[in-house]
């Protein structure tokens, strides 16, 4: 192939795309990178105001430059099974993209994009050494022929060809409404994690405020201090509700824009989400390389019944976070639909659904062990270290004992496993509900742990590796059980002969 | 041809009654001699800290930083002495099982199909007992991949060589 003939220039609108690139980079080493700017208005003499013109101006510039070099030297070229990449400035890298490496090809699409047709392309390539695929600003005709083309990749290892339907016959499997959304944003768990961090700053306003007006001459002259603390606390109760509604606005708006018009579309062996207000998100995922589905349940969406469903790809460690496709809001009833689609008759006898009678608790022992683990022995250790200087009253630290084996027995009560033939769910949660799921056949190595009162008991604690994410933990089995569920995975990975990514 | 026979669950080949293979025989001399070592540094830091002329003063209580250097030491020594023979590995037609932990005792199996790569590596320590470290490399960045150390050097090689071979064959890209 010769040289040259073949390798294409995306739009020039990609330098927008480097553009957002460079202040990003910038951003993430602010002290580094705007050192030298700093340098230049300090050294350079003469008007302030026309040395910070000039300084942004040359910011502004160096940075525009900058980006339009970085498109200038993007090159990519489409061949047979991959596409090849050059890119750099002063370090040229070359990139060669295998098609069949490629997990997913998802794409963004902002306003200025949108207007003009155009679409950053990104692949997924899971495994691979942290090195990222982009495509920036090409048409979405080309967007669409590249996922055609890496989709049919493995597909013609199969004589069988299947007419693919066309895109407007493909029903959704999702659509979000209007009030999806609503409850997406009200159920953002980052809303109450913030309002726990607030919550002592309000308090310490309002204190201060209440100082202030105890001091004023007027309350003074009122003689009259109640009015004061009434203030405080009215102010504090005030500025408290005003922060969270601020939080649920700022939290339903954010998810306005990552998920108006929301729909997710199952597409032969692809699962497909679009959906955003400005910059439109597209994500796909090859129902093949899911490792495990997860479904979650927080407080707030157990109020609205509904689900957040994760599924997770191999993940080279580090951005693993990245590649989990997800699915921020669905019913019941399609937790089924999302994991059939998934897994397909593989995984029959299981479900993601939480409350499903057939989760069968882990052993009792589970109580015991963690209650003298989390409260009997913090709480004596406290109460020794606390007996010189407090006295009787360090016997108060005894209450935590109650308290821990309150959450306990709520934990023990939501722990579920459930047996599959080909696959395992495992249920956890404390406020509320988890769910994991995968295929035996996909497992990449599995370790029982037995402690030393678990082996007075017979019990086990069974870990499965998967190729994505954490390992995951089922505690205090039976040991039989875990031997055999161990010796049963090994059979089902070692006699599977289908890939597992 | 495809088929599907049903399977006994009893019937399954078990891990438990495995013939364990021991780990090799101057391991523990090996992780003594490193613990040696360790103490050796400590100790020379802490007489440096004690008696060297430094232009500060430090008022530490010595006695308490060497019984716990001492401590440290002799736990180190005698440490490999409990935990290295509760290790173990076997190796199967289709997996390689390895066993360690002395209160918290573990089996972790790693299926030959599922092996992404395999590495020996040896420290200088290492090479002077001839011995030599297995790391067998799953996907997933569920971290903690299985790494056996002190086995002889020969049977790490040849083990690396044959879970290669074994690793990943088998599998139908779809």
């Amino acid at each position: 192939m010769t040289d040259g003939a073949d390798w294409h220039r995306t739009s020039p609108f990609g330098a927008l795309f480097y553009l957002g690139k460079v202040y990003q980079a910038i951003a993430r080493n602010a002290v580094q990178s705007l050192a030298p700017l700093a340098a230049f208005l300090v050294a350079f003499k003469g008007d302030p105001m026309n040395r910070l013109l000039i300084g942004v101006g040359a910011f502004v510039i160096a940075t525009v430059v900058l980006a339009f070099l970085n498109y200038w030297f993007f090159r990519y070229r489409l061949a047979e099974n991959s596409i090849l990449i050059r890119q750099g400035v002063l370090k040229k890298r070359q990139l060669d993209i295998k098609f069949e490496r490629v997990q997913a090809v998802n794409t963004q699409q902002n306003l200025v994009y949108r207007l003009l047709g155009l679409v950053t392309v990104s692949f997924d390539t899971a495994g691979s050494s942290g090195q990222e695929g982009y495509l920036p600003a090409v048409r979405l005709q080309l967007a669409r022929d590249l996922r055609d083309r890496i989709r049919r990749v493995p597909k013609e290892a199969i004589v069988e060809q299947r007419q693919v339907p066309p895109a407007a016959a493909v029903k959704p499997l999702i659509r979000l409404t209007f009030g999806d959304i609503i409850r997406i944003g009200l159920s953002s768990s980052r809303v109450f994690l913030l309002l726990v961090l607030i919550g002592p700053i309000g308090e310490r306003v309002s204190q201060e405020f209440g100082d202030r007006i105890e001091e004023s001459a007027v309350i003074e002259a009122l003689g009259e201090v109640q009015v004061g603390l009434m203030a405080g606390t009215a102010f504090a109760l005030v500025l408290i509700f005003g922060v969270l509604l601020l939080l649920l606005c700022i939290s339903i708006i954010g998810a306005f824009l990552r998920y108006h018009r929301y729909e997710l579309v199952a597409d032969e062996d692809i699962l497909r989400s679009t959906g955003g207000l400005l910059t439109r998100h597209e994500h796909s995922v090859n129902r093949t390389k899911v490792q495990s589905l997860h479904a979650t349940q927080n407080v707030m969406l157990r109020v609205f019944g509904r689900f957040r469903v994760k599924a997770r790809q191999a993940s080279s460690g580090r951005g693993g976070r990245r590649s989990d496709f997800v699915v921020p809001l669905c019913t019941r009833e399609k937790l089924a639909d999302i994991s059939d689609e998934i897994f397909g008759t593989e995984f029959s006898g299981l479900t993601l659904d939480p409350q499903s009678l057939a989760f069968v608790h882990v052993s009792p022992y589970f109580l015991r062990s963690r209650i003298v683990l989390a409260g009997i022995l913090p709480a004596l250790a406290a109460l020794i270290a606390l007996w010189p200087t407090a006295g009787a009253a360090a016997l108060l630290v005894l209450l935590w004992i109650p308290l821990c084996a309150l959450g306990v027995w709520r934990v023990y009560r939501r722990y579920g496993v459930m047996y599959g033939e080909n696959g395992l769910a495992l249920r956890s949660g404390f406020t509320g509900y988890r769910v994991v799921t995968w295929l035996h056949r996909k497992v990449q190595r599995i370790s029982l742990t037995q402690s030393p009162f678990q082996r007075r008991k017979h019990l086990a604690t069974v870990r499965v590796y998967l190729a994505a994410g954490p390992a995951v933990k089922i505690p205090f089995l039976d040991y039989d059980t875990a031997a055999k569920l161990r010796d049963y995975v090994l059979y089902r990975v070692e006699s599977s002969r289908q890939a597992w990514h | 041809m495809f088929e599907n026979a049903e399977i006994a669950l009893d019937e399954l080949p078990g891990t438990d009654r495995l013939e364990w293979r021991a780990l090799d025989s101057r391991y523990v001399r090996r992780l003594q001699i490193e613990a040696l070592i360790t103490t050796a540094v400590i100790a020379f830091a802490l007489l440096v800290l004690q008696f060297a002329p430094l232009p500060f003063q430090i008022r530490w209580p010595f006695v308490a930083a060497w019984v716990l250097a001492i401590a440290f030491g002799l736990s180190l020594l005698i440490w490999p002495l409990i935990s290295v023979p509760g290790k173990g590995y076997a190796i199967r037609d289709k997996d390689i099982v390895y066993r360690s932990g002395v209160l918290w005792q573990s089996v972790t199996a790693v299926p030959f199909n599922r092996v992404q790569h395999v590495e020996t590596s040896s420290t200088p320590l290492d090479r002077r007992f001839g011995e030599a470290a297995l790391q067998l490399f799953t996907a997933g960045g569920s971290g903690g991949d299985l790494k056996i150390h002190g086995m002889p050097s020969d049977v790490a090689e040849k083990l690396r060589e044959f879970i290669l071979e074994k690793a990943g064959a088998d599998i139908e890209h779809d």
